[in-house]
């Protein structure tokens, strides 16, 4: 009898190093490393104020990329100070998941692991992603709008204590406010759990497909989902760093009724 | 993904695995402290060569360039400008040297025409100077004429009446001689 397998929730671990243990997503995000290592390396290189060719389409997709965060942040001055996290979580997510989709992934073995597993079938990476997307995103809130008015945008005791001079309306229009407040703490915990699952529900739901119709028919049917994937891989790439950058945005604005 | 031979898929069964053991759900969807702070720094690193090896120099490279256009044009736009006043000026120098060049000539057209009537006054002045000089000269030279005449005729006479006493005239010769010369005068 044949056994379709289906990938587990949880990376493989395939061995340790001391009491490390290192899974099949860590070899895929260190294939990651490696690749962006070379290709950053070979680009330094040839780098110049007039560019070659591979300059050129890299300049080219980043210049596409930024573009869009333009139109999130407004300028392109703020899309630059974010992108060091956003450009890094695009390129990084989308290389993870399209190396997902090169031949030996899941297929060579380790013992009775698979060697290679897209790494955003790890959900300690997407949170781990997430997590900075969101610390970072309240850094920037931090260090542009400044600690105090950044933090009143959750605990809004100063609006509680100056609503006593404003009368009854005012002081029940500052309990709403200070209510909100403290909902708004619990949707920052719900970004870092939405971008994670996010991501981690449509790559590994990808991967999941793509053994399952690759068990049935090893040839030619299983390439629209194949290519399919490869749009997948984009689109969750796209989708998670424009939500970092629209959270960073969104962190990074003075609140409303600042000014009064 | 899993190559795995079904040729006999009638007899085919689904399983995966099993979840880690006595860890709840965090565990059975392969949440891991260690894992995840592995991760994490993983992540960081990628994060680094991704912004440090590729993305900074790229938009460093191009935020130079995008400078440089923007200064090639700014430098264009001044020069354009300085090109336009500078023509602007040389127009306005040009302009300037053709009036002053109008007023020299209008003046040394009126320098000379007044030289050449001050000259015509002169020279009528000289002229009429010559002339009268001329005049004068001509009426001294008429009076020493006409004394030299004068004196020459008294001679004459004198002449005359000594040949006229030294001869032997009678009445009659005396009184024809003297009219003949006083005819002559």
């Amino acid at each position: 009898m044949s056994q379709l397998v289906l990938p587990p929730l949880g990376a493989e671990t395939i061995f340790h190093i001391g009491h490390l243990p290192v899974t099949n997503t860590i070899v895929n995000t260190w294939v990651a490393m490696v690749i962006f290592l070379i290709f950053g390396l070979l680009l330094r290189k040839r780098i110049g104020l007039k560019p070659g060719k591979l300059q050129n389409w890299c300049e080219y997709f980043l210049d596409l990329l930024l573009g869009y965060f333009d139109q999130v942040t407004g300028e392109r001055k703020k899309t630059l100070q974010f992108l060091p996290i956003v450009g890094s979580v695009f390129f990084f997510i989308l290389l993870s998941n399209w190396l997902g989709l090169l031949p030996g992934t899941g297929s060579i073995l380790v013992g009775h692991e698979p060697l290679l597993r897209p790494a955003n079938t790890d959900l300690n990476l997407t949170i781990a992603m997430a997590l900075v997307a969101v610390v970072a995103s309240h850094v920037f809130g931090f260090v542009t709008v400044g600690v105090f008015t950044h933090l009143n945008k959750f605990v809004q005791f100063g609006s509680l204590v100056k609503s006593f001079k404003k009368g009854p309306i005012g002081i029940f229009t500052a309990i709403i406010e200070f209510a909100v407040g403290l909902i708004e703490i619990v949707s920052e915990a719900a970004k870092v759990v939405s971008l994670s699952l996010r991501l981690f529900g449509n790559i590994f739901a990808g991967e999941v497909l793509m053994t399952v119709m690759l068990s049935l028919v090893a040839a030619i049917v299983p390439t629209p989902f194949m290519l399919m994937e490869l749009l997948v891989g984009v689109i969750q790439a796209g989708v998670f760093a424009m939500l970092t950058i629209v959270y960073m945005t969104v962190a990074s604005a003075e609140p409303h009724g600042a000014e009064h | 993904m899993q190559f795995i031979d079904i040729a006999n898929a009638e007899e085919l069964q689904i399983t995966t695995e099993a979840p880690a053991e006595g860890g709840g759900v965090a565990a059975s969807l392969g949440i891991n402290g260690t894992l995840f702070v592995f991760q994490l720094i993983n992540f960081a690193i990628v994060a680094s060569i991704i912004w440090f090896l590729i993305l900074k120099p790229l938009t460093k490279k191009m935020t130079e360039r995008q400078k440089m256009i923007d200064d090639s044009i700014e430098n264009s736009k001044k020069i354009q400008d300085t090109l336009q006043r500078s023509e602007q000026k040389y127009q306005e120098k040009i302009d300037q040297a053709k009036v002053e060049y109008n007023k020299i000539v209008e003046k040394a057209t009126g320098d000379a025409e007044a030289a050449v009537a001050t000259m015509k006054i002169k020279s009528k002045e000289e002229i009429e100077l010559l002339v009268d000089q001329a005049k004068r000269n001509i009426n001294i030279e008429k009076t020493e004429m006409m004394a030299s005449l004068k004196a020459e005729t008294s001679n004459l006479i004198v002449m005359a009446l000594e040949k006229i006493l030294s001869e032997k005239i009678d009445a009659k010769k005396d009184k024809g001689m003297i009219e003949e010369m006083i005819r002559k005068l």
